[in-house]
This record gives structure tokens, sequence and C-alpha cells, in this order.
């Protein structure tokens, strides 16, 4: 490219300055590659003001870098696909013209500055287009850009939308751009309320720069307009906390309710517990991986099928160190410490050693990816699902120790081992079932885990000291505990960030945890009885 | 009150050795040229010493988990904080001669823009009141943290993960640049102490010959007071806390005066590891490292000082030589080490060795296997 | 000590029979935190050492590799520079990644007069006989992304977000200094710290969206550390804020950190380094298909402390050649001025402050994980050591010369800073 410019430069000046108006839409687009950004951007510019309804297709395909000129003839291609699979097209009519041959094109870069002028561009070409969501998403472009060269577009699109919130959402892209432009300034008075009651950061932005007006009468308006959004953005920034802390909260539940089993209910030490997390994140990169190497289009399922699998692989990996070094140590809680310490160096070592020390890619499924807009609350939909997740995972314990055989068993055995030996139950193995039960849970926490930090083998270590105090805080043995313990510190943690920054937060939490338990040595909700004393 | 045997066979023959290693190295490299079997390499020597600042460190966890049943998972704190405090003043010891020729600020304050140096800095330039801080602040620490947690009973695992939140919040703060205490970068490019070059191979010497006086006098002082009267009510409150309580002992004060002590050695510890690394930063108070002090003691042999010393010396050597010669290799030894040890050495090396002599068994021997009473 | 691991293809040169083995000695954590980073370099250093070893080694003798883990563990990079220096005998080190190793390993160079590569960007305001920064200083990455955004963008308002420690603290001060000489206002700038590894980015990013929503251009210039950095992209994709929107420009994000992301939603996002995978240099082509065959993959990315390494290790060889010997002194007074051929295209030098000359690239991410360049400094541009945009250093200097030989001389006073040596 660093080569090229010089040359495009010379390209350029050749052919006289850049664009005309009148220039056909196939002029046009044999323009896009040349010149600097901001000269392509008024071929963008001039590509939408043909308003040709082919010209979306061209405009969409620039904005994903798709478009590609033929180092033969320079002709304008669509290229969809890498390597041996790419496939052009035409970008005008969308007919397929075959394969690509290696290296024959060349990619039209494009930047930021570019992009904007795309989703500008694609915006008033859209405006009238037959679809009311394209209609509604060209309106809210429009309102971004607040250009007053649209205007007229969204006049004319006003006039002919028959759908009532489409139609509110060009009127407020319309009052955007006048506010843009120099119109009277009793009509821009006029649009501040319109783009006030609209409300939100979009708003914020076309209202602030506004205060500084040199017309008095709109600076006033536009100062009131703004502290009114402001008074409700900052009701809304409260709910907005409290949804952080849940969402926080739920990767605290996800994390600590296996060791609320291992720990809590066991009196286990299991200091592998972060390294069980790392493995259900790793199972779902696995499982990821053969999805995308052998049937892609199961790919949104793949955190579904993860989930039991990952379960199985750290639920086993539990079975197996249960049996095979925490047998030996029952009775001696803090010794299981040490061994288990020991074996999450082996675990952290192997996957280091079978995956890469690096960071492994794990993608979001795309129902999971992007927010929806709750009032003035942006609810992002991977926290939402993680949310669903650590309830339905919590729910599903409950039911499972509370109303299942095995969960009988299991309390019994925790509760009074001897007597639960007489009635017949083989408590050998409803120990190696319990602590595979929470190294289980750990994996599942992995699956989710995955979607939001990254799989890498340190994973576990950043979430085993949060886990251990969760439990301790609810009180150790009780699941409610723990639940009641993620949330409030999730929510704690999270009202404390704005104020007091990332890090003195987590500190003042954690001092606050030393402290309650002083307090109240067995944590918030103290098992009864003699479980967990070590 | 100090009983017969303060020091028994074991801990005599450790001493021993110990005195000799630290006369016989300085008479090596004193006397002999450099290379020949008797002299110990450069780059050696603040190695061993280091090994002796963990193993003094190890002591002094093992007073409090050995004897007293504290399992601490914060020990590494302690450690840290000598180690600052011994920083501090070795960073004032730079004096003029930093990159930024500042007389008084260290480095990194004039790279963060520091206009004076922060309060809790003055002092520091003088050597006894950084060694009076090398015992007072953690052992202060200590004593809050203990006055509390005693009083209300916290015992157990419960102790054990409080200790370890404390050595947690007290990494983040270190980290955090505001503390001025050099943020990640923590403190470091020492030049001299008291006036001798850090560089030097005598300040080399001597500072590993303090090491192991501190480890003699670690052992020596965990001795005494673990031979004495109060270390039997000590053990008492180990194996039964609520029955030496209803023997109308005041149970906390005796653990709060075991943990306040523990710490100050483990303070000690840290300003003589500093010198020696060169390095001071908030590292240190992982809470990983403190659970690595746990593990020395337990694959020494808790409630013997002396088995807490080997196993620091063991572990710390393993460590080096594994991450210098089988660097993808190392967690897997370690790791196996930890599980084997736990399940099949549950009263570690040194009770391995009394294991292949009759009537090894110590006084003062951890009930087997035992679950530790309710209360 | 048998902690000798030998470079491939010496088994294959009975050339070098007779010939004393060059050691070099590899100080990157493989176990740890900073494993993630520093595997890759020293994976790359062995493949160096292969290749020159294949033609011919150096001064007619072979190299021979010396690897070590110093575990993400301070005093442990100490101790093991140490043992490579004095133990091992090594004639040169390259090594560190993070400000606090290579803090922790100075005054062991020092003391025991040996050479050590530094590959990493790093805050600068440092500058010492022993040691060759190759890796940008802030002048070679952070200024001109800056000037980036001012002048193509028309960015006003600025979040400076790091990481907390030196050099995100360093960066942003001499940020913060440029902005406000070109006219920003202080209400205009944001600045944000986080811990190492911090994980929940949901109350930062929806203050960065606020921060953003003033009508005025903004833009996000990060210093987030590493591991930081998935997260932090994942919640920017995931609130929907776009590159369109609120750009965010980083300095610690290469392609080694996007393998281990989607980056489909964070196409358009900046970074500035010196130098990228997708440079279609011949050079370049050339390391890229040596490395994907040293390491057995195709997938595997090349990142720019690789390139610093591949710079500095050439440069190191040339100055052994041209000093006729390993002897540090010789070598390093050798170092100065050598110039040889960057994988972009150009020839970077070794400047007499230690720092070497670099083109400085602006890239937008692609959805590929790969970057296109967007904008590029015209010519090389030399590391400044001592940052002239922070008053407690403008008047210092390093030259490392004869005549001068101090690497913080101060101009103001005419008295070379405070190091006593």
């Amino acid at each position: 490219m660093r080569r090229l410019l010089p040359l495009l430069t010379l390209l350029c000046l050749a052919f006289g300055p850049l664009p005309a108006l009148s220039q056909s839409l196939e002029a046009l687009i044999r323009q896009l590659p040349e010149g600097s950004f901001s000269d392509r951007a008024e071929v963008v510019a001039a590509i939408a003001a043909t308003l040709d309804e082919r010209a979306v297709g061209v405009l969409e395909a620039l904005g994903e870098g798709d478009l590609h000129q033929r180092k033969a003839d320079g002709a304008i291609l669509k290229v969809t696909g890498r390597g041996s699979k790419a496939r052009a097209f035409d970008p005008l009519t969308g007919e397929e013209l075959g394969p690509v041959p290696a290296r024959s094109t060349t990619a039209i870069k494009v930047n930021n500055a570019l992009r904007r002028a795309v989703r500008s561009g694609i915006a008033t070409l859209t405006l009238m287009h037959r679809d009311p969501t394209r209609r509604l998403a060209a309106a809210n472009a429009a309102f971004q850009s607040a250009d007053p060269d649209q205007l007229e577009a969204l006049g004319a699109a006003l006039a002919a939308e028959q759908d009532a919130s489409v139609a509110e959402a060009i009127a407020q892209a319309q009052a955007a751009a006048l506010l843009a432009s120099d119109a009277d300034p009793a009509l821009r008075v006029e649009a501040i309320e319109t783009v006030r009651a609209r409300g939100g950061r979009d708003a914020l932005a076309v209202l602030t720069p506004l205060r500084a007006s040199e017309v008095p009468l709109i600076a006033e308006a536009a100062a009131a307009a703004v502290a009114e959004i402001e008074r409700s953005q900052a009701m809304w920034a409260r709910a907005q906390n409290v949804w952080f802390g849940l969402s926080l909260g739920s990767v605290l539940l996800l994390a600590a309710v296996g060791l609320g089993i291992t720990f809590g209910v066991m009196g286990v030490i299991n200091m592998a517990h972060g390294e069980l997390i790392m493995l259900g994140a790793y199972t779902t990169f696995v499982t990821q991986e053969l999805i995308r190497g052998h049937a892609p289009g199961l790919f949104d399922w793949s955190l579904a099928i993860a989930a039991p699998l990952a379960f199985l692989v750290a639920g086993g990996i539990g079975v197996a160190m249960e049996r095979g070094i925490v047998r030996h140590l029952y009775g001696r809680p803090l010794e299981t410490l040490l061994a288990t310490w020991g074996v999450s160096l082996i675990l952290q070592q192997t996957v280091r050693s079978v995956f890469g020390p690096t960071n492994r890619e794990v993608g979001n499924p795309s129902w999971m990816s992007g927010a929806f807009q709750l009032g003035e609350m942006t609810v992002t939909l991977n926290r939402l699902t993680i949310i669903l997740f650590a309830l339905v995972v919590f729910a599903g314990l409950l039911v499972l120790l509370r109303r299942t055989p095995f969960g009988l068993r299991m309390r019994a055995v925790t509760q009074n081992r001897p007597m639960a030996a007489e009635m017949g139950i083989r408590t050998g193995w409803i120990d190696a079932m319990t602590f595979g039960l929470g190294a289980g849970v750990a994996g599942l926490a992995g699956v989710a885990l995955s979607q939001i930090d990254n799989v890498s083998p340190n994973l576990g270590q950043s979430y085993i000291i949060d886990s251990f105090l969760v439990v301790v805080f609810g009180g150790a043995g009780n699941l409610w505990g723990t639940f009641a313990a993620a949330f409030s510190l999730g929510i704690v943690n999270k009202f404390l960030e704005p104020v007091a920054g990332a890090v003195l937060a987590k500190i003042l939490v954690l001092v606050f945890i030393i402290l309650f338990i002083q307090k109240r040595p067995r944590g918030l909700f103290p098992q009864r009885g003699r479980a967990v004393e070590a | 009150m100090v009983r017969k045997g303060l020091i028994d066979r074991r801990t005599g023959l450790f001493l021993v050795v110990l005195f000799a290693v630290i006369v016989l190295i300085p008479l090596g490299n004193l006397l002999l040229a450099p290379g020949t079997a008797g002299h110990v390499p450069g780059y050696l020597l603040p190695l061993l010493g280091k090994y002796l600042c963990f193993a003094l460190l190890a002591v002094s966890l093992d007073l409090v988990w050995g004897y007293a049943g504290i399992l601490s998972l914060g020990h590494g704190a302690f450690f840290a904080l000598g180690g600052y405090a011994m920083g501090m003043h070795l960073m004032r010891e730079i004096g003029d001669r930093g990159v930024y020729a500042n007389p008084v600020l260290p480095d990194f304050m004039v790279f963060l823009s520091y206009e004076k140096l922060p309060w809790y800095w003055h002092g520091f330039d003088m050597f006894w009141f950084a060694c009076l801080m090398v015992l007072f602040v953690p052992g202060l620490l200590a004593f809050v943290f203990g006055w509390f947690a005693f009083r209300s009973r916290v015992t157990g695992v419960y102790l054990s993960i409080i200790t370890q939140a404390l050595t947690y919040a007290l990494m983040l703060a270190f980290y955090r640049n505001e503390m001025g205490l050099g943020g990640n970068n923590g403190l470091t490019d020492f030049r001299d102490v008291l006036g001798f070059s850090l560089s030097d191979d005598s300040t080399r010497i001597a500072l590993f010959v303090l090491s192991g006086l501190a480890l003699a006098f670690g052992i020596i002082l965990g001795r005494f007071i673990t031979g004495s009267k109060f270390g039997m009510v000590l053990v008492g409150v180990r194996d039964a806390e609520s029955r030496t309580r209803f023997l109308g002992y005041r149970v906390e004060h005796y653990k709060l005066f075991v943990f306040t002590v523990s710490a100050m050695l483990a303070g000690l510890a840290g300003a003589l590891y500093v010198p020696q690394v060169g390095i001071i930063n908030p590292g240190e108070f992982s809470p990983a490292n403190s659970i690595e002090i746990v593990i020395w003691v337990a694959l020494g042999g808790r409630c013997t000082l002396v088995g807490a010393a080997l196993g620091a010396l063991i572990v710390a050597a393993a460590k080096s030589w594994l991450t210098a010669n089988f660097p993808e290799a190392w967690l897997f030894v370690l790791g196996a080490a930890f599980v084997l040890v736990t399940i099949f050495l549950p009263r570690g090396v040194i009770g391995l060795l009394d294991g292949l002599k009759p009537g090894g068994r110590h006084r003062h021997a951890l009930p087997q296997a035992a679950p530790e009473p309710a209360e | 000590m048998i902690g000798t691991a030998l470079a491939g293809a010496l088994a294959g040169l009975p050339a070098f029979a007779q010939e004393e083995p060059i050691k070099v000695g590899i100080l990157h954590s493989l176990s740890g935190t900073m494993a993630i980073s520093e595997t890759t370099l020293k994976d790359v250093m062995l493949m160096l050492i292969e290749e020159q070893n294949a033609k011919g080694g150096v001064l007619g003798r072979p190299l021979e590799a010396v690897v070590v883990d110093p575990a993400s563990d301070w005093p442990r990079f100490a101790e093991l520079a140490r043992e490579l220096i004095d133990g091992q005998e090594v004639d040169v080190v390259f090594g560190c990644w993070t400000s606090v190793s290579r803090k922790s390993v100075l005054p062991v160079f020092e003391e025991l007069n040996s050479i050590l590569f530094y590959p990493v960007q790093y805050e600068g305001q440092e500058s010492q006989r022993n040691v060759f920064y190759t890796g940008a200083a802030p002048n070679q990455q952070a200024i001109p992304a800056v000037d980036y955004l001012m002048d193509e963008e028309g960015v006003e308002r600025w979040v400076l977000a790091g990481t907390d420690y030196v050099y995100p603290r360093t960066t942003n001060q001499i940020l913060e200094a440029y902005l406000k000489a070109k006219g920003v206002a202080a209400e205009d700038i944001m600045i944000n710290y986080t811990p190492f590894g911090h994980s929940d980015w949901q109350t930062i990013v929806s203050d960065i969206a606020a921060f953003g929503s003033t009508g005025k251009k903004t833009a996000v210039v990060s210093t987030i550390n590493g591991d930081a950095n998935v997260p932090f992209y994942k919640e920017l994709g995931n609130q929907g804020i776009s590159a369109e929107d609120i750009p965010v420009v980083a300095f610690s994000v290469g392609e080694e950190e996007l393998a281990g992301l989607d980056t489909a939603p964070l196409v358009g996002h900046l970074a500035a380094w010196n130098y990228f995978m997708s440079v279609d240099t011949p050079e370049n082509d050339e390391f890229i298909t040596a490395w994907h065959e040293f390491i057995g993959s195709e997938d595997r990315v090349t990142n720019d402390p690789m390139e610093a390494h591949y710079i500095g290790f050439n440069m190191w060889v040339e100055a052994v050649e041209a000093a006729g010997t390993t002897d540090p002194d010789a070598v390093i007074d050798a170092m100065v001025g050598v110039a040889v051929p960057n994988l972009t295209g150009g020839i970077s030098s070794m400047g007499a402050n230690h720092h070497i000359t670099k083109p400085v690239l602006v890239g937008e991410i692609r959805d590929d994980g790969q970057f296109d360049v967007v904008w590029e400094t015209s010519g090389l541009v030399l590391g400044d050591e001592w940052s002239d945009h922070l008053p407690e250093s403008a008047d210092m200097i390093a030259d490392w010369r004869a005549p001068l030989a101090c690497g913080n001389f101060n101009v103001a006073t005419g008295q070379c800073g405070g190091v006593t040596n």
C-alpha cells in the first residue's frame, strides 16, 4: 500500500478534480479505490446521493471490507470467502462471477472515517426501503450523523412514511440535522424539544455542543434539555449499577457454588477448583473447534453441547481426585489444601503443555452477542445469559440435593457418616459423587466464563480466592448463603467502583469481608451442627 | 520455665550443620581462589542467603501452625512488609545517585511527579529506624488482626481464608501507584547498606552469615517458646481449644502472643531477603507465595521447627534447580511432590527421618490423623 | 550445569566441531502469568539461533542457546540473570518483558558487565550502558498514534485507560502533557487505571460510553496490559461501542493478543506498533514462512516484540562480527551505529542512546485478527529515552559514545546524572 500511494496520488492528479455529482453510479464506483480516505468519503457521499437502490449493496460490501479491485483491469468486485473458497460477485447486480484466483485482486481499504461515511450513505439510501426495520435503522443512523445535507431526503422520507414509530425516528433525525444547520432559531428551539423527547446518550451527543450556541435562546433550551436528560440518565445509572452487580454476582455464584459443595458440604479445601473451571473453559474451546471443523451449522448450539461435556470432564477429574487423593485425607482438612494445590499446579502445566500458554479463542454464539436497551440501560445478551445460566445451575443443584435420593444420601453422609454407613449407604461412593458434582459444576462455570474472560492456563487462578471468600462470607455448608453472598458482594462492588475505582473497590470489599468474619465467624448463614470444623 | 531439652538432638544437629555452613563458606571464599572446589561462585551466594531467609520464614509459620494450630495463609504479607521496610531504607540510601539525581525523592517518585516525600517515608533514612519498623510493622498488623480474630474465635479454615484475604488485599493495595511505594515495580536498584556496596563479595558474605544467624536465632527462640510452659498451653490450644479455655487459660492471649512473634520473625526474614535479591515488589504478597510457605512446612514436617527450615531449603533449592534445568517440567514435579508428601508423608521429611530410628518421635508431635474436635 | 538446550542445527554442522560455542542466554518466563506472552519470544530466539548456525554461526563459532525459566517471578529474573552470566558464562542475554523484570535484572547486568536485549515497548525514562532497547519508547508509539487520531479522525476528547503500572502511568503522563500542549482542555481528558488481569469491565465501558456522548469525537487510548484486554474488547463489542463511534487505539494489543478472541466486533479499532504481521515486504514474508516452519503450525502469528528480537539479534551478530570478539565492552562499543534491515522494508539502526530507529505504523483491526496499516510515519523515528514532554526529563539525554558515555546527561547543568560508575 505504501508503495502504491505515490502512484495513486499521481493517478488522481491525472484524472483531475474528484467527484462530480453528475457522474453515473458505475463511474463513481470505479473511483472508490483512489485517493486519500477523505477523498473517498466524498465519493461515498456522491454514491449515496444517486439514491440508486443498487448502491446499498455496494456500500455495504465496502463497509464490510469485501470490495476488491481486480489487478488485471481495475474492475470492482465483491469478494466473499477467503483463499480457495473466495468467490466474486458483481457489486451492482449481485450476479456471481465465479471463483477468484489467489492474489488476483486487492481489497479496497476502509478506515473508521470511511466507514462512518458508508454508514451515513446507507442511511440516506435506505430511508425509503420497503422493510420498516431497515428504515428505522436508517433513521437512527441519520440521527447520529446529524448531517444538514440529508435534510431534504429526510423530509421526503417523513412525508412518505406510514409507520408511526419509524416516522417518529425520522422526525427526530430531521430535528438533529436541523440543529446542525443554520436554520431559523425558532425552528431549532422546536427541534431541541423533539430531540430531548428522544432522550438517551445519542440525544446528549446532539444537544451538549449546542449549550455553547451563539443564539442565547438555543443555548438556554439546550442547557435545560441536557440537564433533564442527565437527570434521567443518573436515575437509570443506578438501575444499570444493580444490573452490573447482578452480573458480577452471577459470575461469582457460578465460580463459588461448586466450592460450596466440595468445601462447604464436604469440608475439603479444593485449591484445584479454579483449574476445574479452566478445564470447563477449555472443553468449550475444543468443542467449538470440532464444530467449526465438522459441523459449522451447529455453532450456535456449541455452548449447549459443551456444557454437559464440561460437566463430565471436570466431574470425572473430580471423581478421580477424590478416589486418588482426597479420600486419604479425610479428617485432615487443611492437608487437602496442600494436595489439591499440587493437583492445581499439575493441571495448569498440563493444559499449558497441551494447548500452549497463549489465549484460545472461544466465540460467542450469535444469540449471545450484542445488547438491547431497557430504558436508558444497556443489557448485554451474554451477561443476561450468564445470569440465567447461574440461576438454572443453582436451582438444579438445590433440587438435586433436596429432592432426589442421591441428595438425601449425601446429606446423610455429611451429617452423620457412621450412621449413614449403618443404614447401608456406600459412603465412599457418595463422597466420590459429591466431590464429582462440585467439580462438574466448576466445569459448567468454565463454560460460562469462557464467554467473558480469557481462556488461558491462568484462568482458574483469578477466581479461586474470590470463590473461597464468597463461600466463607455466605457461611460454609449453606448453598443459599453462597447465593446471597455472591449477589450482595457483586452489587456492593459495583456500587463502590464508580466512587472508589476498581482496585480500591475490591480492597474495600476484602476488608469488609475480613471485618464481617470477625463479627460473625461462621458467615451470613451459619451452618448448624458440626459439618465444617477444621 | 525452660525445660530440659531446649535443644534436642535433631535441633542440635541442624544448628551444628548451619553454623558449619555459615563459617566454612565465607572462609572458603576468603581463602580460596575463585573457581576452586571450596569457593562458592558469586551467583550462588545470594541464592543460598535467600534460602536461609525462606527457612526462617518457614520456621515462623511453623511456630503458629505447628504449635498453635493457626494455619496462616497470609504469612507472606508479614515477610513482604518487613522487606518493604528494609527496601524503603535502601531506597533512601541511594540518595542523589538515582538517575534523576534527586537527593530526597527516590527515582519512581520523581517519575510520577511527587512534590515531596510522603509522610510514611520519613525516618527511613535512619538504619535503626528501618530495623525497628522491620519488626514493628508486621508485628502491629499481626497484633491488630489477631486481636480481632482470636477474640471473636475465628478458627480453622475460616481463619485461613481471611488471612488469605488479608494478603490479597495488601497485594492489591501495594500494586496501586497511589500507595507511594513503587507500585508494580516495587523498590529496586539498591546500592549499599550502611555504606557497604551491595555488589561487594564481602557484603554478600556478611548478609549470608547474618541470614544464617537469624535462622539460628529463630529456631532457638521457637524452641524456647514452645519448650516453656507457655508452649505446652499452646499445644493444648491446638489440640483442644475449648478444653484449654475451660481450664481457665486466656486462649486468645496465648495465640495473639505467638502470632505476633511469628509475624515479627517473618518480617526479619523479609528484611534480610531484600538486600540479597535486590528487589521487593507486591508480587511477594500474592496468596500463592503464602501457600508455598505452608507447603515448605508441611513437606519438612510441621511442629518441629527444624523440619520447617529443612522443607523450605529443599523446596527452594529444587525450584531453583528445576526452573533452570527443566523449565517445562518443574510445575509437574513440584505438584506431584506436594500430592505424594501429603498422602504418604503426613509428618514430612523429618517424620521420614525419625521413622528410621526408634524412639525418635517428638513430644509435641501431632495427633496422627485425628480429626480436630468440634467446639 | 546441564541447563543447556542446544539449538537443533548444531549437530548437523561438523565444521564447528572444534570451535567452542558462543552462548546466548534466553531469559523469558515459560510459566506463570507472563508465559502467555514470553514463550513465543523464547521460540523466536531459538529459531534465529538455528538460522544463524545454518549460516555458519558467528565468528566461525556455533551459537548455543541457554534457556531458563524465571517463571514470572521478578527476583528469579535477577537470580537467573546472575546464573546465566556468572554460572553459564553466556555472552549475551535476550529477555524480559515486563518493566519490573527489566528493573530487577538491571543491577545484575551492570555489575557483571554483560549485555541485555530488551524487546518490548516500554515507558522510557531509562538508558543503561549494558542494555539495548529494541522495543518502542513512548515517542515511537503513543505520540504518533495520538497525532493520527487528532488529524485523521478529528478526535477532541480522550480517555486514557491503562493497567496500573509504570508503563501506562508514564505513557499517560506524557500523553496528558502532550494533549494539553495541543490545546485539549482538562475536562476533555479522562484517565482510568485498573488492576492487572481486570476482568469485569462493565462499569468502565459504560463510563466511556457516557464520556463519549457529548457530541465531541471521542477516542480511547489504551495501555491496558495483556490478559485484561480480551474481556475489555468483549465488553466493548457487547455494549455496541463500535470503532466508528469511539475508536480504541491500543499499544499493548497485537496479533498474539487478538488470536485469543473473535475480532468481528472489533473491526476498525486501532493499534500502534512498529511492525504488523500483515506488512507486505519480502523480508517479512520470509520471516513468517520460517516461523511457521519452525513452530510447525500455520496458525501461529508474528508480532512486534518478535520483530524487535529479530532486529536485536541481527544487530548483535553484526556488532560481534565487527568487534571480532564477544567481549562485552567491545561489543557494546560496536553496537552504536550498527544498521540492519527490519521487517517493514526499512533499515533500523542503533542510536547512541541504545534505542533503535523504527517506523511507526497505525493499524486497524481486520475481521481475521490482522491489522490494516492505515497510516505510517514518513521515515524512521529514533526512540527518545528521556521524554521531552515531562518536566523532570526534558533536559536529559543519553549518549554512550566515548567522550560522554552517560545514560542521563543533564544538558542544563552539564552534569552526568547521579550514577557513579
